[in-house]
């Protein structure tokens, strides 16, 4: 096949995605990787300094205190959350009574802003007017000590953690996609052979799951590195640090105390972080699916 | 073959419903609540959280939109998140065509980069971007979100929009090119008509992620201009610390228009969100 002026055709097709992706993502990367070599405010231009910021954080505990928080949650939402949505998946696949409805609201939470679950988390569980002191009443507890479960560090790390761990319809879609997409006859086989619903479902559905829970997996981790929005409308990694993580430390460096340098210093170290973690997770799914392969 | 004996049965099922019925309520519950606290009065709030409203006012609604400019927040965001859409989508279409259909020198470079900002914690590039956008004078303007928006959404876009492309048979194009259609005409007379479900498919996703978008409206405004509805949200918990009953009003209005959307294009939304997640 001969196209007239093929090269051309080809650099006026994707120059203009290449040159957004140059300013939005390009320039900046490689300022963050500069600057986190430098002593850089607001009011102080990048000047160079070598690992000065690096040993920074290192050194600071609530840098440390958001790693492991970071982690700690990738670790829940990986494991936890995802099979959470398997499970759902697993009920609503044999299209239950009910099984639409069930499908739509479970979805709800993962479709409107997460700002707004936030914001809905803070009201329903204010220790004045949110729903704790009824039922702390009802329980039979002192009502002059009703729990303040974003306010007090105890309870605050699971507090939020509980607003988006049990929300898994996205995964229970996608799994829901997965096996609608299996051949229709390898059950009908097993049907015949005599196989029980959760043999089919132990020794069918589920190894044919394996790819795409990796990507499930994948995603949940991706957006754990990177999750802000709620952390920031409820406790903004408070009480102390009880719920700091990397985006909030980030941002509380960059915005509040106006040290660029530090904060794309904890940058690179979150860019590290993400990137390690997506080529493990690929690493350990895609070795499975290869020996289930090879058998 | 052995009988599962029929109490057992019985066990599991029930507990299959129970299943069903607790992550349901989990999941509208909060919602729900709520929407019923937002047509109570200030009093009945703060008197007791699981009772009915007296009557179904509607103060609290009117205190919103007195407080805070929610329609013009409405606005910013439709127009914000249309042009994103429009930009990715025209961008998009572009360049995963050529990706698809032809090799040459810097492919693989822009595969390869593509995918790398999959995997970006978009947090970690916010400093700069705020830097650049300060001193192209686009900080706190709506055409700065749209390029921000725009771009973070092509690394998915890109792919699904590739592998869609890989559907369409090249012997189309082929016998165009034979009748002697220039590339422009192939590819917008023949490949974009046939193209249309997948562009269907990014716009969609473009558009769910963009709407909810925070973190980046956060950073790149500071006043009403450019202010998009889940960052008003953040506004409001400010201006409206005392009198939170209107801030149940702001965030039913802030949810209500998601959710029934969502309800009314479900079968598209959750093809868009499967072919984003599986392809990207």
């Amino acid at each position: 096949m001969k196209i007239k002026n093929k090269g051309l055709w080809i650099t006026l097709f994707t120059a203009p995605c290449m040159l957004l992706f140059a300013l939005v993502y390009a320039a900046p990367i490689v300022t963050v990787a500069y600057t986190s070599l430098c002593n850089y405010t607001t009011f102080s231009p990048p000047e160079f300094t070598g690992l000065k910021n690096f040993v920074t954080i290192f050194g600071d505990r609530d840098f440390l205190v958001s790693i492991r928080n970071t982690l700690l949650w990738v670790l829940l939402q990986a494991g936890f959350h995802v099979t959470l949505g398997l499970i759902m998946a697993l009920v609503l696949r044999r299209k239950p009574m009910g099984w639409q409805v069930v499908r739509t609201a479970y979805m709800i939470p993962n479709i409107i802003p997460t700002a707004a679950t936030g914001v809905m988390f803070t009201l329903l569980l204010n220790p004045s007017f949110g729903v704790v002191k009824p039922l702390w009443e009802k329980l039979g507890f002192d009502t002059g000590q009703v729990p303040n479960l974003f306010g007090n560090s105890r309870y605050a790390f699971w507090t939020v953690t509980f607003t988006w761990i049990l929300y898994s319809g996205f995964n229970t879609i996608i799994f829901l996609a997965e096996m609608g997409a299996i051949d229709k006859e390898v059950y009908e086989a097993a049907r015949v052979d005599g196989a029980k619903p959760w043999q089919i479902d132990r020794y069918i559905t589920l190894p044919l799951m394996k790819n795409i829970y990796g990507t499930c997996v994948t995603l949940a981790s991706v957006a754990m590195v990177s999750q802000f929005d709620i952390i920031y409308m409820t406790t903004k990694g408070g009480p102390g640090n009880s719920t700091l993580n990397l985006p909030i430390y980030l941002y509380k460096t960059a915005s509040l105390e106006n040290n660029y340098g530090k904060a794309n210093a904890v940058g690179v170290i979150q860019i590290v972080i993400g990137i390690s973690l997506v080529l493990l997770i690929q690493r350990l799914f895609m070795a499975k699916a290869g020996e289930e392969d090879g058998k | 073959m052995k009988k599962t004996p029929k109490g057992m049965l019985f066990l599991a099922k029930a507990a299959k419903y129970l299943f069903m019925i607790f992550f349901t309520l989990i999941a509208v519950a909060p919602i729900l609540w709520a929407a019923v606290s937002s047509f109570k009065t200030y009093a009945e709030i703060n008197s007791s959280a699981l009772s009915w409203p007296s009557a179904f006012r509607l103060d609290n609604y009117r205190a919103a939109f007195q407080y805070a400019p929610i329609a013009k927040y409405f606005l910013n965001s439709i127009i914000i998140v249309g042009c994103s859409v429009l930009v990715t989508v025209a961008l998009v279409a572009m360049c995963a065509y050529i990706i698809s259909r032809f090799r040459f020198r810097l492919k693989t470079v822009i595969v390869l980069l593509i995918s790398a900002s999959l995997m970006l914690p978009a947090q970690a590039i916010s400093q700069p971007l705020f830097a650049i956008f300060q001193k192209l004078q686009i900080f706190d303007t709506k055409p700065g979100l749209v390029i921000v928006y725009s771009a973070m959404g092509i690394p998915m876009s890109f792919f699904v929009m590739v592998s869609y492309y890989k559907t369409i048979s090249p012997a189309l194009e082929e016998s165009a090119y034979i009748d002697g259609a220039s590339f422009l005409q192939a590819f917008t007379s023949i490949i974009l008509p046939l193209a249309k479900p997948g562009l269907v498919t990014i716009a969609l996703l473009q558009f769910i992620n963009t709407w909810n978008e925070f973190y980046f409206a956060l950073m790149l405004t500071s006043g009403d201009t450019a202010r998009t509805v889940p960052i008003a949200l953040n506004y409001y918990m400010g201006t409206f610390a005392n009198n939170y009953s209107a801030l149940f009003a702001a965030v039913v209005m802030t949810v209500l228009p998601t959710i029934v959307l969502f309800i009314v294009l479900q079968r598209q939304v959750v093809e868009s969100l499967t072919a984003g997640a599986v392809k990207g």
